[in-house]
């Protein structure tokens, strides 16, 4: 652990947050002050969460397309410019570099979250090698007067910019120094109900704004002429609203690479143009298509059969750069639930319009601005309505031969579906360059971004956490003679595996499919004695083994046996199966310090790098990490986070770690769901297989998990229980379904329990479960569908119905998790360990965030500054770690806290924060109610009897009137 | 496909004998794991009304419980204001595979007509229950006059 205490990983942390830029006093003047308030991430957070009713005054989502530059001619050597964009000083965004140009093309978009009052500030810079970047020329964009002037839509307008310089030495004198080009897009507000800044605050170094939306000037930018807003900045629109005629043709295409296909008319309509203009041609008055960062709560939810939706899922291959992905040939196809049969043949490759009805976007209006979708809507091309065998209705996609439970919507503005070189569909995000396998909507969306937001938070959590320290000695290993009686009685070595003698005669054992070298038999490991730590015994010595395998020695020179070890120093006291006191072997240091001996003597010389972008994090890392010879991972890890170049001296692959595991464990993607409501663990996700990499990727993660306990890092989430012994190739038994899935745990002992022969059960020997709506029927045995479950046979029952549930769905995930895994940290290493403890060395000891709890605590008949409740928070801060987390337990039903922190608390019937009510008489005990997060408190009249009864409540009584 | 089988005995016990305070169950005709029913309280306030309520069973039915929801509103201190009611018996702690819909049923009618101010969901309401119940009955009657359904004839 010589590189453990670093850099602290806040340093390289801070880059993504970007506080203190310095940008001229005017931008400061304009900025919003709930902007200025909030930190980047914690904004957009916010900003999802606070959903409802917070109109249009939060955050909206913005599409800005840095197009090309014109710069002015001064020098030598011609610049290398790239852009940085920053959005009221905050969330930096950058360009590539385009090298050794004075028209600079870049047409990079970017998705941003502004207020109607934001500022984007536009930085010309020119990369140096050698030198501090220099600036060619900046602007700022008051957004707040272009809202008015387009009456809150901001649809593919082209912004020409005047970029300026301010001389250094001529009086800081501001000279022309080129022209910007951006399209913002995407954004439309009802200006009716903002708060727009008005000229007070008007933008200093500007003529006034225009006040009110002149309609001659509106139809003029309407048209396609391009209008000066104020100095310096001119704007058109790109496209008119309505359906085009001679304008049209000068439209340029906004997409950046040329990738729309030639249509009828000329220059290719992106996507969301053509949405638009569909859209345009229905009767009904429309809303164009826009994504709203907050307004989660309005989208319609349309689940016609599970009670809950399907989790969202927003799978994505790994491909950033888009437009590759057809050509990156990826394994099997594999379609979505049922219905694939009749479809008909697709070409693969083949343009989008030779498709029938390519885009399956309908006529719909906005996802967002529309209530529930009236049945009698038509559905969108290619689409059809079919009854499953319960009779129950789903939709068939025969564009991408898939199916869904939900009606479908539109697309989201700024994607797009195409199909990869097999003729699988994916979905291409053009405002952020990804692409996914599971068609998108709104409410995903959300979800992924509230997701991304957290980062910072991750961050900080990665940098609570921690474990003893590692000083401690080595075991140093000393010659051991192995007799060859003890090699043949356990037969030949696994596969792969090689026995060897070092030059003074000691035996190693050689993995050649890892590569890596270690004392123990590996026929023994973890399980019998080692002889690593001990000398040789002394002359006439020999050691036997009962026959429970407990090590005794004998004494050939007096005849006579023991337990206790005769060699010098030899620890005294009973001993355990690794030879050292049973009292001292147990203890978690001990084990901790064999498995970092192991991984020690097997690190491997120099060093790997992966660089990563932090906006493709899991691509990059993906991609890098698989395209490497396992064993290499073992090699000591630099890591660089692009654009922010240091000296990684730990820190900063501890940050990469806690991150990554964080992106890769995120339940948006499927690879992993919480166990259940009230256990925040995770475990593969029987539904992982919407995404047809998805055992790419558990074995890319089992590599990455290992590299995490390889390398001694934390990962920011933890597996359930049974996973762990999974990969301890321990038993699963039923009193692990307990962890996981308690009602069906309860169930099952139940019927254990009872005779269940008069009780009218309708047992079978088969089941069901669901995944992703869809029904899946398994029989635990041959024809159980037949057999009824009997008292006679329950037994076997029980123990079918076990191995089932714990298995179901993910046995092949699994085995590809532990096949990356293996191939870096070989899987016999854990086995000093229990499954609790490989949890504490995977996620480290976490404290209670008690701030991030605060934040998001509600309150019912109390507010956050009555007494009762300030003095809740006092105890809670005042208390140690462990009587917060049986507190959290109390109320919510586990003590770990959700992924996400204590804004995603999840209820039985979905999200449902923690909440504190006021109930009842100073003379009650609290109560809880765990299906919904809520501890009622009473009003208690002083801070001693709060915590006396709270303390009572939580330590006393074990599950006191919980519900 | 043992949630179907059970499923489709329960409900055509329930069907054939007719629980007096819940009527009209039927099944979703595209959903047997849907069903929806109309619960007819005897007690005052609630004796001018019906209530409809939806029950979602899952697909490991029998192994997991049945939730419970009301479609009609209802101004009860263990009904909250999405319709939501904490019903020990399909809890996690007491569900059994052998509890029957109708026994569910009739916790959930004998809830309606007795309300538990004890563990309310709607705490302001219990405490009205408890500390003025004429006024908490006028409300009641009055809300359960404008929101419910109409009992059946017989």
């Amino acid at each position: 652990m010589a590189d453990g205490n670093g850099l602290p990983a806040g340093a390289a942390s801070g880059g993504s947050i970007e506080a203190g830029q310095t940008v001229n006093g005017a931008v400061s003047a304009s900025t919003n002050p709930s902007t200025s308030s909030a930190a980047g991430a914690g904004a957009v957070a916010g900003a999802g969460a606070g959903a409802s009713g917070s109109g249009n005054q939060g955050y909206h989502q913005l599409s800005v397309t840095i197009e090309e530059a014109s710069l002015r001619n001064n020098g030598f050597l011609k610049p290398n410019p790239y852009v940085e964009l920053l959005i009221d000083s905050k969330s930096k965004r950058k360009t590539d570099l385009v090298k050794n140009n004075y028209l600079p093309k870049w047409n990079e978009e970017f998705t941003v979250l502004i207020t109607p009052n934001s500022t984007l500030h536009f930085k010309v810079l020119d990369h140096s090698s050698f030198r501090k970047d220099a600036m060619l020329g900046e602007k700022v964009i008051y957004l707040a007067p272009i809202l008015r002037y387009f009456n809150g839509r901001c649809e593919f307008l082209e912004l020409t910019m005047d970029l300026f310089v301010t001389s250094k030495s001529d009086n800081r004198q501001q000279t022309k120094s080129g022209e910007l080009v951006a399209i913002l897009n995407g954004l439309k507000l009802d200006m009716s109900k903002l708060q727009v800044q008005g000229a007070a605050t008007a933008p200093q170094n500007g003529n006034p704004p225009v006040q009110a939306v002149n309609p001659a000037i509106a139809s003029d930018v309407a048209a396609g002429r391009s209008f000066e807003i104020y100095q310096g900045v001119r704007a058109r629109m790109r496209l008119r609203s309505s359906s085009g005629n001679s304008n049209g043709a000068e439209s340029r295409s906004p997409l950046p690479n040329g990738t729309a296909e030639t249509r009828r008319t000329a220059p290719a309509p992106p996507v969301w143009e053509q949405q638009q203009q569909q859209a345009n041609q229905t009767p009904q008055p429309q809303q164009p298509l826009r994504m709203v960062n907050g307004s989660g709560a309005a989208v319609p939810q349309t689940a016609p059969y599970p009670q809950q939706p399907p989790a969202p899922v927003l799978a994505r291959p790994l491909t950033q750069v888009y437009g590759a992905l057809p050509d990156n040939a990826t394994p099997a196809a594999v379609y979505l639930p049922a219905g694939a049969g009749a479809v008909a043949a697709v070409v693969p490759g083949a343009p989008m319009d030779q498709q029938p009805g390519g885009l399956p976007i309908s006529q719909s209006t906005d996802p967002q601005l529309q209530t529930q979708p009236a049945d009698d809507e038509p559905l969108p091309a290619g689409w059809e309505i079919r009854l499953d065998q319960y009779g129950r209705r789903y939709y068939v996609d025969h564009n991408t031969r898939s199916t869904y439970w939900e009606k479908p919507t539109p697309l989201p503005p700024g994607w797009e579906i195409r199909k990869d070189g097999r003729g699988r569909v994916y979905y291409v995000d053009h405002n952020t360059r990804k692409t996914t396998w599971q068609r998108p909507n709104s409410e995903r969306l959300m979800h992924f971004q509230h997701w991304q937001g957290q980062r910072a938070h991750v961050v900080a959590q990665g940098n609570q956490r921690y474990l003893y320290s590692q000083q401690q000695q080595q075991p140093t290993a000393v010659t051991a003679q192995v007799t060859q009686d003890d090699e043949d009685a356990l037969g030949p070595l696994p596969d792969g595996w090689e026995k060897k003698v070092q030059s003074d005669n000691r035996v190693y054992f050689v993995n050649h499919k890892n590569r890596t070298t270690q004392w123990e038999d590996p026929r023994t490991q973890g399980q019998e004695v080692s002889l690593i730590n001990e000398g040789p015994l002394p002359p006439g010595w020999e050691i036997r083994y009962t026959a429970a395998g407990e090590r005794f020695f004998v004494d050939h020179n007096t005849r006579r046996t023991t337990f206790e070890d005769p060699r010098p120093g030899a620890p005294k006291g009973a001993k355990g199966v690794y030879g050292v006191p049973r009292a001292y072997e147990r203890s978690f240091r001990w084990k901790l310090s064999q498995f970092r001996y192991l991984c020690q003597s097997n690190a491997l010389p120099s060093h790997i790098k992966i660089t990563v972008t932090r906006q493709t994090l899991f691509e990059d890392s993906y991609h890098q990490i698989m395209r490497l010879p396992a064993y290499e991972l073992r090699r000591r890890l630099y890591i660089i986070f692009r654009g922010e170049e240091g000296l990684d001296y730990g820190g900063v692959s501890r940050e990469w770690f806690f991150l990554l595991s964080h992106e890769v464990l995120n339940p948006m993607y499927c690879l992993f769901e919480y166990a259940n409501k009230n256990n925040y663990s995770l475990q593969i996700n029987p539904a992982s297989y919407v995404n047809p990499d998805h055992l790419q990727y558990f074995k890319f993660i089992g590599r990455f998990i290992a590299m995490a306990l390889y390398h001694g890092r934390f990962i920011y989430s933890g597996f359930t229980m049974p996973f762990y012994k999974r990969m301890l190739n321990k038993k699963l038994t039923i009193k692990d379904i307990e962890t996981i899935d308690p009602e069906f745990y309860n169930s099952l002992i139940w019927v254990r329990d009872n005779n269940i022969d008069e009780c009218g059960l309708e047992l079978w020997f088969s089941v069901d479960f669901e995944v992703l709506g869809q029904i899946i029927h398994h029989e635990l045995k041959e024809n159980g569908e037949k057999e009824r479950v009997t008292e006679e046979n329950k037994e076997e029952y029980i123990t079918l119905m076990t191995e089932w549930r714990m298995t179901r769905g993910i046995e092949q995930q699994t085995k590809t998790f532990l096949e990356g895994f293996n191939e870096v940290v070989p899987l016999e290493w854990l086995k000093y360990f229990d499954e609790r403890e490989l949890e504490l060395i995977l996620c480290g000891m976490q404290d209670v965030d008690v701030e991030d709890w605060q934040r998001n605590t509600i309150y019912r008949h109390y507010n956050r500054s009555s007494k009762q409740v300030v003095w809740f928070w006092q105890f809670v801060r005042e208390t140690d770690n462990e009587k917060r987390a049986r507190l959290l337990q109390f109320v919510t039903g586990t003590c770990r806290v959700p992924v996400g922190g204590f804004a995603e608390l999840m209820g039985s019937n979905g999200p449902q924060r923690f909440c504190i009510e006021k109930v009842g008489k100073e003379t009650w005990l609290p109560r809880s109610h765990t299906c919904f997060n809520r501890l009622d408190l009473p009003p208690y009249k002083s801070y001693d009897q709060l915590v006396e009864k709270l303390t009572f409540a939580i330590e006393e009584t074990e599950g006191f009137c919980q519900e | 496909m043992t949630a179907p089988r059970r499923l489709r005995k329960e409900l055509s016990d329930l069907q054939e004998n007719t629980l007096k305070a819940f009527r009209d169950i039927k099944a979703d005709d595209d959903n047997l794991l849907r069903w929806t029913g109309l619960i007819v309280p005897d007690n005052p306030p609630y004796n001018k009304g019906a209530f409809r309520i939806e029950i979602n069973f899952p697909a490991e039915y029998p192994f997991k419980p049945p939730k419970i929801n009301f479609k009609t509103r209802i101004y009860h201190p263990n009904i909250d204001e999405k319709g939501q009611v904490c019903l020990p018996i399909i809890s996690t702690e007491n569900w059994k595979p052998a509890t029957r819909t109708d026994q569910v049923v009739q916790a959930l009618v004998d809830l309606i007509n007795d309300p538990e101010p004890e563990h309310p969901l709607r705490a302001e309401l219990a405490e009205e229950f408890l500390k003025d119940r004429k006024k908490f009955v006028k409300n009641a009657e009055d809300y359960t006059k404008k929101h419910s359904e109409k009992r059946p004839a017989d």
